[in-house]
């Protein structure tokens, strides 16, 4: 994700500081003044609480139930957690390898059968499987990343797509041969549902929800807080800069994909007890998890997570505004708006 | 030293190549498919099914019963009057994709199949229905439920399995005869649908008979069956209003989640009731999703295990797939089965005359139906019909019309009580 910078060839904008500059080429973007910054802020708050009073309004008004409205918004915001999920991986190696990966959702698949073995193998609880799939999809990732795709990065868009669409294509099929095609389960033991004012919600749908964000805080924290971090913001940033710095770009890809991979290990060991596992699970989670990329700003996790919540609560409140419609037509109303009012995503910085 | 090589492997590749293609195309061994009529011959009939992708679950297994019919028909001697010509069953896949569907039925044909059976999905079937006609090559469907495919005029298509609006009907009726042998008639009921052409037709026919029968209807929820991901805040609707019983029409998939999400929301119904659903009647739905699926009821046409021979071909089909056979798949093996029984009355592999014979078709078939599987003018199986089903003790059992019960039905039968 390289920032184009604004100052070399920009159109002369219909800006006051702009016209009374001679040549449009020496002219710099200030930066807004922190107060006015502060400002821009509030505003996007109070538009964002807003949205949701008249949202909330509008669902309430058609169903004329507040339990039916209190039960969309819980169920929209657990289910928004594992969209939030799962497209972090994705958003992560879309910002730093520029790579649109199709084959995330079939790795995702890849994690659920992991849970299944280690279900049915050993009896584990489900999410233990985590301590096998994180590490495991970590090194698929970087395997994938160093002798599959290394060769196609910098090449144009098409062949990276096409390898990971094929990748897609034979862990799906591959699957398929092995596991064959009836629905296997890995079920949480004591899965009761708890109530919330009136509606419910299940244990193993809040800890989804809530390991959900402890991973998003940690990966945070690692691309914020740590070297490793620092240098794959500054890849995303500007690779061939980051070279010129003597940061090993190739092994910054390496681990970005092991990462990003590692992520959609995770979510597939969370999901694994809330879905019916097939080898084509993992498809069902592809479209969306690619609409919250774009929506929350791509490479940006934060994003991701606001994004797979945003794109949960559309889908369930959506549901009960146009009954009988396709969850994707209010999710993908809500993200053709929000493009059209930010194009770079609700997080992302202009491009 | 490198030129020997190339030039090695460049003389053994054709080679090879060659030998794979020898074997492969099914419908070219023997004298080739082209002219199958001759007598001694194998006859090549056509399978179509989903074998890889969504649906594979359900393809794979009506394609081995298909083949299992073809082996059966093969031991008992052949086509009698064809001086026992041997059955071969040649498969493509469809991946559950009309266009593929389309291309993959081509093929068969030209590889000389003399009749197809498949599909499994209505908008595969609708398309391979059209080639069919166009190559006027008879064409049995197994399950695909959509009415229109049967509505174009057809002259060479025939369905197994009962339409939407038979299913749809019957399902209502079983609901209102249940529920009044047990005193508790069915008043309101909630209609949950995947919003296809096939959940909208089943809700369309059991909304009009349910309301003659005296029933009110609602609230009427859809949903897609591709990305939905969670039930509860439409079961919560359901609850909320008041509901006594709720009708679902959909597939495994969804099937799984409504029962995880009424076990989940407690709607308090008196019955969850199926509609050709996916799910409520497999054998894998009690394992999958344990205590939730208790009691739930499901109206779909369904191998009749109160029949020795459908018990005998359960039981072979375990033995040799290691699986439970399916519905589906039992209606692919009768598929094979009218082909073989036409074959053997009209003694010729002619394409209109083996559809004049199947059009004349009375075969007792292993589903349990109101008769023998005869055909009206449209191709659709008079006889066919549902029968009820319920998930007793983790197990499916047939529970209505009598005739067909395994054990009788227990109603009401409210999930999680």
């Amino acid at each position: 994700m390289t920032d184009p910078t604004r100052e070399h060839g920009a159109p002369p904008l219909d800006r006051g500081t702009v016209s009374t500059e001679e040549p449009p080429q020496t002219t710099q973007l200030t930066t807004p003044a922190p107060g006015g910054r502060r400002r821009a802020v509030a505003v996007r708050v109070a538009a964002v609480v807003a949205i949701a009073v008249v949202a909330l309004g509008l669902a309430y008004w058609r169903t004329g139930n507040e339990v039916v409205v209190t039960q969309a918004v819980l169920t929209g915001l657990m289910i928004g957690g594992v969209y939030g999920l799962v497209a972090m991986g994705l958003t992560l190696i879309f910002g730093v390898l520029d790579i649109v990966n199709f084959a995330h959702g079939a790795f995702l698949a890849v994690a659920l059968y992991i849970t299944v073995e280690m279900v049915g193998r050993f009896g584990a609880h489900p999410y233990l499987a985590l301590l096998v799939s994180v590490p495991l999809m970590f090194l698929l990732g970087a395997a994938v990343q160093r002798f599959i795709l290394s060769g196609a990065m910098g090449k144009p868009l098409e062949n990276q797509l096409l390898i990971t669409l094929g990748l897609a294509l034979l862990i799906d099929n591959g699957l398929l041969l092995f596991y064959g095609p009836n629905p296997q389960s890995a079920r949480l033991p004591n899965d009761t549902g708890i109530n919330v004012f009136g509606a419910v919600v299940t244990v193993g749908r809040l800890l989804a929800f809530a390991v959900a964000l402890v991973l998003a805080g940690l990966l945070y924290l690692l691309l914020q807080r740590t070297r490793l971090g620092t240098a794959i913001r500054a890849v995303a940033a500007n690779d061939s800069g980051a070279q010129m710095v003597g940061i090993d770009t190739r092994r910054i890809y390496m681990a970005t994909f092991a990462i990003g991979t590692a992520c959609a290990g995770a979510a597939g060991v969370l999901v694994a007890p809330l879905v019916t596992i097939e080898p084509t699970t993992g498809e069902l989670f592809n479209i969306v998890a690619f609409v919250v990329v774009v929506l929350g700003g791509m490479g940006n996790v934060v994003g991701a997570l606001v994004g797979g919540l945003l794109i949960g609560l559309t889908e369930q409140l959506g549901a009960l505004y146009l009954p009988g419609q396709s969850p994707l037509l209010s999710v993908f109303i809500v993200f053709v708006l929000v493009l059209f009012l930010r194009p770079q995503g609700l997080f992302g910085r202009a491009a | 030293m490198r030129k020997p090589w190339i030039a090695a492997v460049a003389v053994a590749m054709p080679l090879t190549l060659a030998a794979c293609g020898g074997s492969a195309p099914p419908g070219t061994e023997g004298t080739g498919g082209g002219e199958a009529g001759g007598s001694g011959d194998t006859i090549t009939i056509g399978s179509l099914h989903p074998l890889s992708g969504a649906f594979a679950a359900d393809g794979q297994q009506m394609d081995n019963g298909a083949q299992l019919a073809v082996d059966a028909v093969n031991e008992a001697g052949g086509i009698e009057c064809l001086d026992g010509a041997q059955l071969e069953l040649a498969s493509g896949d469809t991946q559950g994709a009309p266009e593929v569907g389309q291309s993959e039925a081509q093929r068969l044909i030209q590889e000389g199949a003399v009749a197809l059976v498949g599909t499994y999905n209505s908008a595969v079937s609708q398309n391979v229905a059209a080639v069919a006609e166009r190559n006027q090559v008879p064409f049995v469907i197994d399950v695909s439920s959509a009415d229109e495919i049967l509505q174009q005029g057809y002259q060479y298509t025939f369905r197994l399995q009962p339409s939407a609006a038979v299913l749809a009907q019957r399902g209502a009726q079983y609901l209102a005869e249940v529920s009044e042998q047990a005193g508790d008639p069915a008043q309101q009921v909630a209609i949950l649908h995947e919003q296809g052409p096939f959940g909208t037709a089943i809700a369309q026919g059991f909304t009009a008979e349910a309301e003659s029968q005296g029933m009110t209807i609602g609230p009427v929820i859809s949903y897609d069956p591709a990305s939905v991901s969670d039930f509860t805040t439409q079961i919560t609707a359901v609850r909320e209003a008041g509901a006594d019983v709720m009708m679902v029409a959909g597939y495994y998939r969804d099937g799984v989640l409504v029962a995880n999400a009424v076990d989940t929301v407690q709607p308090g119904l008196d019955a969850v009731w199926g509609v050709a659903n996916g799910a409520f009647d497999t054998p894998q739905f009690p394992g999958e999703v344990g205590d939730a699926g208790e009691g739930f009821f499901d109206a779909n046409y369904r191998l009749d295990m109160t029949n020795e021979d459908t018990q005998a071909l359960a039981e072979l089909y375990r033995e040799t797939h290691g699986d439970d056979i399916r519905t589906a798949a039992v209606l692919s093996y009768d598929a094979v089965q009218v082909i073989a029984d036409a074959l053997g009355r009209a003694c010729s592999t002619d394409p209109t005359e083996l559809r004049d014979a199947i059009s004349e078709t009375e075969l007792d078939s292993l589903i349990a139906q109101d008769g023998p599987i005869a055909f009206d003018e449209t191709g659709e199986n008079e006889n066919a019909a549902p029968i009820l089903m319920q998930v007793v003790d983790g197990t499916v059992q047939q529970v209505f019309p009598s005739e067909y019960a395994e054990t009788e039905p227990v109603y009401p039968a409210s999930p999680n009580s």
